[in-house]
């Protein structure tokens, strides 16, 4: 029986900005593997190439060199229409900023993907909605246009949108920046029985060695380049 | 349909913006419909006042010749469908003289309601009765008051041989051009018989009127062709008024042309303005996975739906337009065209597409990597 490729494989990436005497080494050579199923996390330091190394994975930007594989399916190789596809249906993205749409409801954004992909939305979908914005605190919040929330409400919205469409992987960046530590702990809870119930993929981006601690895996990286990439021993002992 | 309903959130979430470039697009396809529509009109009127009382393709005997046959009148009706009336005419020159005062008359006889049909006398009486029994005449208003003739009065005409005929006036017509009314006079053709001294089946031309004046000049060669007769067409014969009519067809074409041209730009400006402040939202859109095609379909929309709004608020107001010249002060209406306007309606309608071409492009083009990145 052939073995099962990795969800997802970074393999020597590299980002370069400008060129001549004033190029940007944003990533120098970048690789890793990451498997269904887990929930990873990247530190490093503001301007270390974290935010960059996500989204050249999440399919937003191209690698100068290097290599971006799904299921084994090489992404270098696709249309901007596959890449579209992609990002769609296996990838949820959490960016820094909301990115809500401010002409449409809550509901609205939360389904957007769902309805880019030509999807119709059922009734066990607006139900699941319904308990994912009642976990989110949210709940009654649905036909409110997304304006008309805070800056905290808005970011949990945009973790409602990328967890509606149930995707793959989720990519996060700096997901809970903008949250208090009461509704950044419920978030990462939200994650967590995500992954344990759907096996849904997380890779979080964040600087805060506090939340990263909260993962499995933790990749660090540094000046452009991975440094360190290690199970979390702390959590792992946690869970035996 | 995504695009379609993203781009009537982005409208609706605009009032003012979408109701400004609407009311644009409304006031140029209303001058559209009222320009054109009163132009149409304008020369639909001044083409009836000129040949819609008069013959607009005329039989005459060919080189050698002096009469025509009265059946070929029949055979004009039974061949040509564009001919409407058809009627054969006996026409003579007389004069009439009271003491040292004398008038010259061109008199046409011919069957009552053959010349009805021509000349529409029966609806253009101003004295008297549209009849023509023999040695009965009709004449023009400018000719009765100039001689202080009317109705029932006995007219004594110089006849080209020499001869003096005497005719009971019917009545008084007034075909709205003042040399027709002092020159023309109607008798039965069997009284322009008998002043010419012509045989019973013998006249001097056919007159045909067609239900397309601008067919005349093909019409009178078809009829040239199949009749042994010359064909003249009123188009031959009224050059000067044809180039008039070209040329203030060719001032509206213009008009309208650089009416459809500031619609064009100020739809094109306007999008361009909403594609730059969408572009978050695009970006956004894209990074969830949108295509390039949809994305960029969402101007196109935006422009059809603003382009619809305009259109069909503009054909409304060309239409009010009209009916308040209905109460302006001049001699003809307009009639709205609804052939014009179909092509107006299609014509805003395209031009909204075509404006919406660039900003859609811009937007299928854009990377969302731009807009994240921008934070």
């Amino acid at each position: 029986m052939a073995e099962r490729a990795p969800l997802l494989v970074a393999d020597a990436l590299e980002k370069v900005y400008g060129s001549g005497d004033i190029a940007t080494r944003a990533l120098k050579g970048v690789s890793f593997t990451l498997e269904a199923g887990e929930f990873a996390s990247i530190v490093g330091q503001s301007g270390s190439g974290k935010s960059t190394l996500l989204n050249l994975l999440g399919l937003l930007d191209t690698p100068t060199s290097g290599v971006v594989r799904y299921n084994g399916e090489d992404t270098g190789a696709l249309k901007p229409s596959g890449r579209a596809e992609l990002r769609n249906g296996l990838i949820g993205f959490v960016f820094q900023f909301h990115y809500l749409l401010p002409e449409f409801s809550v509901w609205e954004n939360m389904v957007m993907p769902r309805l880019i992909a030509g999807v119709a939305v059922n009734d066990a979908e607006r139900r699941r909605g319904e308990e994912l914005l009642h976990l989110l605190g949210l709940a009654g919040l649905g036909d409110k246009n997304a304006n008309q929330l805070s800056g905290g409400q808005k970011q949990r919205v945009a973790i409602g949108r990328a967890l509606m469409s149930e995707p793959e992987l989720i990519l996060a960046d700096e997901p809970t920046g903008n949250l208090d530590s009461s509704n950044s702990e419920a978030v990462y809870e939200l994650f967590r029985r995500v992954n344990a119930e759907r096996g849904t993929t997380f890779l979080i981006v964040t600087h805060d060695r506090r939340i990263a601690q909260q993962t499995d895996r933790i990749l660090e990286v540094l000046d452009g380049e991975l440094v360190q990439d290690v199970p979390n021993d702390y959590r792992s002992a946690e869970k035996d | 349909m995504l695009s379609l309903r993203i781009a009537a959130r982005f409208l609706k979430t605009s009032p003012g913006q979408s109701a400004l470039i609407i009311a644009g697009i409304a006031v140029g396809i209303a001058t559209q419909v009222f320009v054109g529509s009163l132009i149409t009109s304008l020369q639909a009127d001044l083409i009836d006042t000129t040949v819609g009382s008069s013959p607009h393709v005329t039989l005459l005997p060919p080189d050698g010749e002096t009469t025509l046959p009265g059946s070929y009148a029949e055979r004009v009706l039974d061949s040509e469908p564009l001919a409407t009336d058809a009627v054969a005419v006996r026409d003579f020159s007389a004069i009439y003289a009271d003491g040292d005062e004398s008038l010259p008359l061109s008199v046409k006889g011919g069957g009552a309601a053959g010349i009805d049909g021509i000349y529409g006398l029966s609806g253009r009486l101003v004295e008297g009765a549209y009849t023509l029994a023999d040695d009965e005449i009709l004449v023009g208003a400018g000719f009765a008051e100039a001689t202080g003739v009317g109705p029932g009065d006995e007219l004594s005409l110089l006849l080209p041989d020499g001869r003096t005929g005497a005719y009971v006036v019917s009545g008084v017509f007034d075909l709205g051009a003042a040399a027709a009314n002092e020159r023309l006079a109607f008798t039965a053709a069997q009284t322009a018989a008998a002043a010419l001294g012509l045989e019973t089946d013998a006249y001097s031309a056919i007159e045909v009127q067609l239900s397309d004046v601008f067919a005349s000049t093909e019409v009178a060669e078809r009829l040239a062709s199949e009749l042994d007769a010359v064909a003249v067409d009123w188009q031959a014969t009224n050059e000067e008024l044809l180039s008039g009519l070209q040329a203030q067809s060719g001032s509206s074409a213009m008009i309208q042309v650089f009416v459809l041209v500031a619609v064009a730009l100020g739809i094109a400006s306007t999008l361009a303005i909403s594609a730059v402040q969408k572009t978050r939202q695009i970006g956004i859109l894209k990074a969830m996975g949108m295509g390039d095609g949809p994305a960029g379909r969402i101007f196109l929309w935006q422009a059809a739906l603003l382009g619809a709004g305009g259109t069909t608020g503009g054909i409304a107001l060309g239409y009010a337009l009209i009916w308040g010249f209905s109460f302006a002060p001049v001699p003809f209406s307009i009639r709205p065209e609804p052939q014009f306007i179909a092509i107006s309606a299609v014509v805003g309608i395209s031009v909204a597409l075509a404006s919406s071409v660039i900003p859609a492009r811009k937007t299928s083009r854009l990377d969302p990597i731009e807009v994240i990145q921008s934070g």
